[in-house]
Order: C-alpha cells, then sequence, then structure tokens
C-alpha cells in the first residue's frame, strides 16, 4: 500500500526576526489542511451536480430549464401584478378564455369556456357556456384529494375574491363598475370586521349561474373589452376548497385547473411544475397565420398538450450568472443583457456566428410598450405653451436614445399607441410632424415658446424614477439636449421609483419619466391614459383634459371593433399628438434566445400559460450538450 | 455581572422603543404612495382610499384623539405608532405589503441561506485575518510583510463587484470547479456555497489583515513580550498564549459587533449567485415601500445589535481581568 506524499513534510520553519525560530511550526499542518479544503472544493460540485437531471433523462422525462429575473411573490391569480409572477401562475390558473397561439392579429379564443360569449343586443348580457370535462387539480383541500369539475359557480366566488377588500387585490381594477352589483359587494365587504366573517354566498345580482355550465353576467354599461379581461389571469377560477382550507397560505398553495401543478417551490431560488395528469384534452392548434407552417408551427397541430413533462424554472437576478448559465447550457431560454448585447448581435440584428454555432437561435419582437416623459399639463408653463412642448419633442433624437440605452432595442416613438399587428383592427397613419428629430427647428420653436411665455422660460425639471447608472446616463442625455443645445433651464431630478409614483399622483411633478405596457390588444388601453376623468391620482398622470378627447373615448370604450371604431381612434392619436402631453420616446423591442432544441415558441405578448404549446428535442440537446 | 446583565437588559426596551418610534417616523416622513402601487395600475381614487382604511393608514399617526367620544379613553392609543408598536413587541409582524407572504415566514426562509453563507464567511474570514495579521506582525518590516501589505491596499482597491464578477466568470463558468449560481436547501447548499464564500473571505481579506496586524503590531512590541522571551518561552507560547490573549479586546469588539449584521447576508453575493436569503429582502422591502417587512428587520437587528453589544461587555470581562462589570 502506498501513501501518498504528505504535503510539506519538508517544509522549513520561517527565520523568526531576533534569529529565534519562527511561530509557524505548525505551518506545514496548515498547507496540508488548505490543500486538501481546495481539493474537497473542487471535487465538491462534481458530487451530485447533475444527479437530477441524470434521473429526469433516465426516466424518459422532457424537462425544460428557465431562468427567472426576479422571484416570484406568490401564485394566487388575483393578485399577480408582474409579468414573471404571471408567467408562473398562468400555467397552473386558467381563466375562461385565451389568446390564440398562432394567429396574427391576436385573436381570443375558449379556455375554459365551451364558446365565445353571447352577447346581448344592448351588449348588457353576456352569456357564457363553461366546459364541463374540467377538474381542478389534485389536492387535500378537496375529498379524498382528487379535484371536482369546476362549474360556472367558481367563477363567481374567483371573482367576487377580486372585489372582496379584505382581500386588497392588486386587480379589482378590472372588475371595478363592470358588473351590476360588484361593488355593491365589495361595499359590503369593508363593512364586515373580519377577512374570515364575509359571506361568499351573498348574491350579486350581475352573477349568476343558471346552471353548473351556464354563466349570466350583467354588465353595468356595455363592455366590449370583457372578452379580453375573461382571458386575462386574474380572472381566473379558484376553488373555493383551496381558499378557504389554506386561508392567507393560499397563494403558496395553488390549485388550479391548468396544464401544471406546482411540484417544488424553493421561495426566491427554485420552481418546478410538473404535468397535471388530470388536464382536459385540449389540442395544439391546426392553424395559424401565413408562415407558420413553413416554420414548423404546425407540425404539432392536433395533439394533446402539453408536450413537456416538467419546467424548471432558476430564479437569476442578476445578469451575468444569467447569461454564464445560457452559455453553458444550464438554462434553455434566456434575454441578452445589455452588456452582452455587442458580443451577440451583429449590426445587422442578427446572431454571432459564434452563439449560432453553439446551437442558439434569436427571436426579436415588440412588446406593446410606449415609454415617454410625460408633462404635467395642469403646470401652466407647460400647458400654455404648445411651442415649448414642441420643442422638447423635436429635440429629442429617438434613434440615438435608444442605441445609447437600449442597445437599439426598439423602434422610436412618434406617438403613443405601438404599431401593428399589436392592437386589433387598428392601423395607424398618424400625421406627427413634431416627434421626428430636428434640431433646428426645436430651436426656432424655443424662441416661440419664449415669446408665447412673455421673455424667459421657467426652470424645467424631469423626474426620473431610479437612481441607478443608466438613469444618471439618461439624465446626462438630456441635460446637454435641452439645456446645452436648446439653452433650456433644465435640470433632472432622481429619485426611486414609489416616490416618483406618489410625485405624479399628487401632481407635484413638472415633468416624469413613464411608461406603459397594454394589458390588451385594444388602443383603449392606451388612451385611458389620456382621458380627463382618469387624471392623477388616476392613470392620467399628464393631468391631460381635452372635452373632444373625452367625448371620442367615451364613445370609443363602449364600441364594438370595427371600422368606424378605428377611425376613431385614429382621430383620437391626432389630437394626442397635436397637443403633445408628453415627449414620446420608444416602443420596446424584446430579445430572445433559445437553444434549436426548443421547439414551437411563437412570441405571444399578450397571453399567459402558453408553456403548454410548446416542446423541446431532448435527444438533441443531450447529444449536443454531451449531458 | 449578573447584576450588571439585568440592568443592561432593562436598558433594552427603551433602546427597541427608540428604534421603533425611529423607523416609524422616518417610513412616514418618506413614504411613497404605497396604497397607490397595492390598488394596481388603473386605480380609482376611491379604491386607494379603501385601500387606506383597510391597511389602517387613514388613522392619525401617534395619538387618536378624534374617536375617544365615542370609543373611550383607551381609543387614544388606536393610531399608527401604537398599533405598530404593538404588532412588533407581539412579534406578529403581519404580511408583506408587496408580496402578503408572512413576514415572520420571508424571515425564517432567509435567514438560513443568509446565515449558511455569512456565518462560514465571517469564521474563515476572521480565522485567516487573525492568523495572516500574526503573522505579518511578526515578521514585520520583512519582504513578507511588504508584501502582504501591498496585496491588502490592492486588495481594498478592487471592487466588490469586479471580484464577484470574475470569480464567477473565471472558477464557475470557465473552470467549470463550482456551479455557477444555485441554491438548494440541506446538505447540497454547500456545494453552491463555497465559491461565495471564498469570494467572500477575499474581499474582506484585504482591510481586516491591515487592521489585525496593527493590533498585532501594537501587542508585539509589548514589554511583556520582551519579558516572555526573556524567560525563554517559546515563540508559540508567546505568540498564542500571551500575545493573542492581549489582543483580544479589539478582536472581541469587532468580532462580537459584527455578528448580528451576519443576518443580514450579502447582497451582492447572494444576488450573483442566487442565495435566496435576506440581503436583498430589505433593499426589495425600502424600494417597495414595505414596512411590515422593514419594521420587522430593524426590530431583530436593533435587539440582536443590543444584545451583541452585551455580550461583547461581558466577554471583555472574561478575557481580560482588568475589567469588572458592576
Amino acid at each position: 500500500m502506498t501513501h501518498p506524499p504528505r504535503i510539506g513534510r519538508h517544509g522549513r520553519s520561517f527565520p523568526g526576526p531576533r534569529g529565534f525560530a519562527g511561530p509557524l511550526g505548525s505551518a506545514p499542518r496548515l498547507t496540508t489542511l488548505c490543500a486538501a479544503l481546495v481539493v474537497g472544493f473542487t471535487l465538491l460540485p462534481g458530487c451530485g451536480g447533475g444527479g437530477e437531471r441524470q434521473a429526469d433523462v433516465e426516466a424518459g422525462l422532457k424537462v425544460r430549464y428557465q431562468a427567472l429575473g426576479a422571484k416570484v411573490r406568490g401564485m394566487d391569480p388575483m393578485d399577480v401584478g408582474d409579468v414573471l409572477g404571471a408567467g408562473i401562475t398562468s400555467n397552473i390558473y386558467e381563466p375562461l378564455y385565451q389568446y390564440h397561439y398562432l394567429k396574427r392579429p391576436y385573436e381570443i379564443v375558449p379556455c375554459l369556456a365551451a364558446a365565445m360569449p353571447e352577447v346581448s343586443d344592448d351588449g348588457l348580457t353576456v352569456t357564457i357556456k363553461v366546459r364541463d370535462d374540467v377538474v381542478f387539480q389534485d389536492d387535500e383541500c378537496f375529498p379524498g384529494g382528487k379535484g371536482r369539475p369546476v362549474v360556472a359557480e367558481d367563477f363567481i366566488y374567483s371573482w367576487k375574491r377580486l372585489a372582496d377588500i379584505k382581500n386588497v387585490s392588486k386587480n379589482w381594477w378590472v372588475l371595478d363598475g363592470r358588473i351590476a352589483g360588484l361593488n355593491a359587494f365589495r361595499e359590503y365587504t369593508q363593512g364586515v370586521e373580519r377577512k374570515q366573517d364575509v359571506d361568499y354566498d351573498r348574491a350579486v345580482s350581475g352573477l349568476e349561474a343558471v346552471d353548473d355550465h351556464t354563466l349570466r353576467i350583467t354588465l353595468t354599461k356595455p363592455w366590449p373589452q370583457i372578452r379580453y379581461y375573461l382571458a386575462y389571469l386574474p380572472t381566473s377560477v379558484v376553488p373555493r376548497e383551496a381558499v378557504e382550507r389554506y386561508g392567507d397560505e393560499f397563494l403558496n398553495h395553488p390549485v388550479g385547473t391548468g396544464p401544471y401543478v406546482l411540484d417544488e417551490w424553493q421561495r426566491g431560488s427554485r420552481i418546478v411544475l410538473t404535468r397535471n395528469p388530470t388536464f382536459r384534452d385540449e389540442r395544439y392548434p391546426s392553424e395559424g397565420e401565413p408562415g407558420d407552417e413553413e416554420a414548423g408551427l404546425l407540425e404539432d397541430a392536433g395533439k394533446q398538450l402539453p408536450f413537456i413533462d416538467k419546467q424548471v424554472f432558476t430564479i437569476i437576478e442578476e445578469d451575468q450568472p444569467a447569461w454564464l448559465k445560457l452559455m453553458n447550457g444550464d438554462v434553455d431560454v434566456g434575454g441578452i443583457p445589455k452588456d452582452n448585447y455587442g458580443g451577440s448581435i451583429t449590426p445587422q440584428r442578427e446572431l454571432t456566428d459564434e452563439l449560432k454555432a453553439k446551437g442558439l437561435e434569436l427571436y426579436i419582437y415588440d412588446r406593446p410598450v410606449t415609454f415617454w416623459y410625460g408633462f404635467n399639463m395642469e403646470a401652466p408653463e407647460l400647458r400654455d405653451n404648445l411651442p415649448l412642448r414642441r420643442a422638447l419633442n423635436l429635440a429629442l433624437n429617438r434613434v440615438e436614445y435608444l442605441d445609447l440605452f437600449l442597445n437599439g432595442r426598439g423602434i422610436p416613438a412618434p406617438k403613443i399607441v405601438p404599431p401593428p399587428p399589436l392592437f386589433e383592427a387598428y392601423d395607424e397613419p398618424i400625421d406627427s410632424p413634431y416627434t421626428s428629430f430636428d434640431l433646428d427647428r426645436a430651436k426656432q420653436y424655443v424662441e416661440e415658446a419664449k415669446q408665447a411665455a412673455g421673455g424667459e422660460l421657467p426652470e424645467l425639471v424631469l423626474s426620473l424614477g431610479g437612481t441607478d447608472t443608466t438613469q444618471r446616463q439618461v439624465g446626462e442625455y438630456l441635460t446637454r439636449l435641452y439645456k446645452t443645445e436648446l439653452g433650456l433651464d433644465f435640470r433632472v431630478d432622481f429619485m426611486d421609483w414609489p416616490t416618483l409614483q406618489e410625485k405624479t399622483k399628487t401632481k407635484q411633478v413638472q415633468m416624469f419619466g413613464m411608461g406603459w405596457e397594454a394589458d390588451i390588444p385594444d388602443p383603449e388601453n392606451f388612451f385611458a391614459l389620456f382621458y380627463g376623468p382618469n387624471k392623477s391620482p388616476g392613470n392620467n398622470n399628464m393631468n391631460y383634459q381635452d372635452d373632444a378627447f373625452d367625448a371620442l373615448y367615451e364613445r370609443l370604450k363602449v364600441m364594438e371593433p370595427g371600422p368606424e371604431r378605428t377611425a376613431l381612434a385614429r382621430q383620437m392619436e391626432q389630437i394626442i399628438v397635436d397637443d403633445l402631453p408628453c415627449v414620446f420616446i420608444a416602443h420596446t423591442t424584446s430579445f430572445r434566445l433559445q437553444y434549436k432544441w426548443c421547439e414551437n415558441y411563437k412570441p405571444n405578448v399578450y397571453g399567459y400559460g402558453l408553456m403548454k404549446y410548446q416542446d423541446l428535442d431532448a435527444e438533441m440537446r443531450r447529444e449536443m450538450l454531451g449531458r | 455581572m449578573l447584576a450588571y446583565i439585568v440592568r443592561r437588559l432593562l436598558y433594552t426596551p427603551l433602546i427597541v422603543f427608540g428604534v421603533l418610534l425611529i423607523t416609524f417616523a422616518l417610513f412616514n416622513l418618506v413614504q411613497g404612495d404605497v396604497a397607490a402601487s397595492i390598488a394596481g395600475k388603473n386605480a380609482t381614487p376611491q379604491v386607494i382610499a379603501e385601500i387606506q382604511a383597510e391597511y389602517g393608514w387613514d388613522k392619525p399617526l401617534f395619538i387618536n384623539l378624534p374617536d375617544v367620544p365615542e370609543h373611550g379613553v383607551l381609543a387614544v392609543f388606536d393610531s399608527q405608532f401604537f398599533n405598530h408598536l404593538w404588532n412588533s413587541v407581539t412579534f406578529d409582524f403581519g404580511r408583506s405589503i408587496q408580496s402578503k407572504q408572512a413576514v415572520s415566514g420571508l424571515l425564517a426562509r432567509g435567514a438560513i441561506p443568509s446565515l449558511s453563507l455569512t456565518v462560514p464567511m465571517f469564521f474563515a474570514s476572521l480565522l485567516a485575518s487573525v492568523s495572516i495579521g500574526l503573522f505579518v506582525a511578526f515578521y514585520r518590516g520583512r519582504w513578507i510583510d511588504t508584501t502582504t501589505v501591498t496585496v491588502c491596499v490592492l486588495g481594498m482597491s478592487l471592487p466588490s463587484l469586479a471580484v464577484i464578477i470574475f470569480g464567477q466568470y473565471f472558477f464557475a463558468y470557465q473552470l467549470g470547479w463550482f456551479p455557477i449560481q444555485g441554491y438548494e436547501p440541506g446538505v447540497n447548499a454547500a456545494r453552491y456555497l463555497v465559491l461565495p464564500v471564498l469570494l467572500g473571505v477575499l474581499m474582506g481579506l484585504g482591510s481586516s489583515v491591515r487592521f489585525y496586524r496593527t493590533i498585532m503590531l501594537d501587542e508585539i512590541r509589548a514589554d511583556y513580550i520582551r519579558t516572555a522571551y526573556a524567560k525563554g518561552l517559546a515563540t508559540p507560547k508567546v505568540l498564542f498564549k500571551h500575545l493573542l490573549k492581549n489582543a483580544m479586546i479589539p478582536i472581541i469588539t469587532s468580532t462580537v459587533l459584527a455578528i448580528p449584521f451576519l443576518f443580514l447576508g450579502s447582497l451582492l453575493l447572494e444576488r450573483f449567485f442566487g442565495i435566496p436569503g435576506l440581503g436583498y429582502l430589505m433593499i426589495e422591502a425600502i424600494g417597495g415601500r414595505d414596512f411590515p417587512v422593514i419594521n420587522a428587520m430593524t426590530f431583530i437587528i436593533a435587539i440582536l445589535f443590543v444584545l451583541g453589544n452585551l455580550l461583547t461587555d461581558v466577554c471583555y470581562a472574561l478575557v481580560d481581568p482588568r475589567v469588572s462589570l458592576s
């Protein structure tokens, strides 16, 4: 038997000062310990590192690995208010309708409903048939642990939860003022002392379960957007048994009807969803838009959903580890951090050869997002000075701005509503002469603005939410632009996001940076931001008021889609770009990378619960990664 | 000593009251529109007002005089501050405003990962820096001392972020020695914690080695060391028995007072290595004006800090016979 050489056995003590022996008689032993630790640490990651992956491979499971950019706070659809949380929760809970996975412009199709809603001639009564083959996921809240069938009454219960003030739902606004008697139910809950004493059997006049599978909704006024909001995650169905069993902890015990069930949730670290064994018969769509077939998106037409057995999400909040894990093949899908953009994307907006060789594919798609610098239109120096607002718009070089701060990931916004095909039945040639870059004209308008102001212009203060480096750089850029180039008395005030929200809600800002992502593919969603009665603390933070615009908005809001509605929308956009209550900046574009073993992916900016359509070729991944 | 400890403990409620008062006052001074953010993006003013009433934010801040005629004299305490005070001292931290998760659950879930990271980091760092400090102090003025001090200064000049980014890229991604990021509960956590702990030790080593070197240098020049050598004691005995014991006061001060802050975790390391600790919880809570979380964290840190101070004093008395607690 041989013994390994003992590290440090022949080490010698350092000669100490004053000629006596050094203190490190134990130094060789320390060295041995250090070496052992390094070896141990080095070997440790190898121990069981790919254990779970290997077990899944051996079990023949299709598993997809994804990074999540933030922690999921809870999984109660009533309270989901962020995109990431909704992206996970919507695979467990489902609403009555959903977006067609492939068709564009976006189209609503039944999900838990058996058919599209029937709307009465006066637009006030909506009748919906609920599928009779849907059951809640198995959970111990049900007798025997077996999920029971979903009935119409479950939707009424779920929507009453949204209304219950004791639940303080973030998403009450979806139903606020829409359904007869629901606001009265909310008022009733205000008077109830304790949360558990709210009587959910109390009738709501506008919500009726005609039978187990027929739901009748009586609206307070016509609501053409109802089909979109019935495809919105917060209106998903939840089982009363689970809410009552888990109480305040229901947000940690999701029990839905969706294609996946929550298998594991290590808070702040990892979420695992597995296939719901009792998921109903639902098939992959058989038709899409032109090009889908060529892209291979119809190869799984008619097949039972979902395709992937297990979805593993790792929470990675920093860009570098998310990027390294994507490059390593530890996750199948990811975005491109700002700092990695230059090395990943060519000037032609294609992937570099290096990333292509790794097997990555790039998807670029527009989001229904608009960013702007809003003017507080109750501040007289801005409200009464149209030339100044024009100058501020004309001076902004949106292309340069996008290149500098968004890696060019966006398109300049000459107006509020993003371009097609993000919005149904809305195509918008709008005359917008003041929202493209022209510094000379901007300077001319500054002179006009001075005349309009009767001499010198007052100080302009732009409030920005965020104190990070990028915001500071934006501040420097705008200061150079407006102060140096235009000669305005301009400065930027940085603050954190809640402070900016507070200040805009209380009208304490003069100019402010903000943005909006549409919830539904209806331009009404953007126009609401300019509607007079929605002024702060409502979502009209610009406090814009125009009677003609308001009148048009009130007509458009209750109108079904069609040419007449589109014409109204154009008129409204024209009013906005003529009045310029803000500096329009950009609409954003998303860049997504995924390995080519991921299949059936098509960007969908409104829909949730889309993982059921996606597939992957686990064999290809094994071959390419060697594991 | 017991009387001293009891007396110090009796001060604790006063200190904690002060901390709660300051936290409450600061929060109300800078509070953003929390109700508006809870109400969602399309909320009406009425909904915002309903939410304020539901959380009791419509009550007077300190003294509730308006309710006295109707509800009696005790109603004077039905104010935001006294409700906050009562909830804190009964350890009823409620639920996070932003996530609706129980605050006690958030703290319990975050404390273990945080401590799993910070405790080994702290002790490894302490052991390494005291040892290196002692070593270079012993060889003061030699090349090894100069080199160590130079490396320490260079290390202190390196931003922590750069060390983390480089360490993660090089050791985890390029060399593949460690997982890039992740965390698992239980013993499996060890494989994810090794690299962040090593980097954490590395980041703190520069300043702490210099600190302990200075302490050791003060002691190594003292008369009692010369006397010990003159009496013929061996160097290890002089250093480890006499010098180290006399250097204990500053070591204890810096060590024990740092212990409460281990609970707070390490913001950057947790973020970069995906360790679901408390490091970012407080930052997120401040950003989201999540007062129940801020309050719970502040309250617990205040108590730990008071206890840490007391422990420091007790340790002084234990290691230094010249110190007596009375």
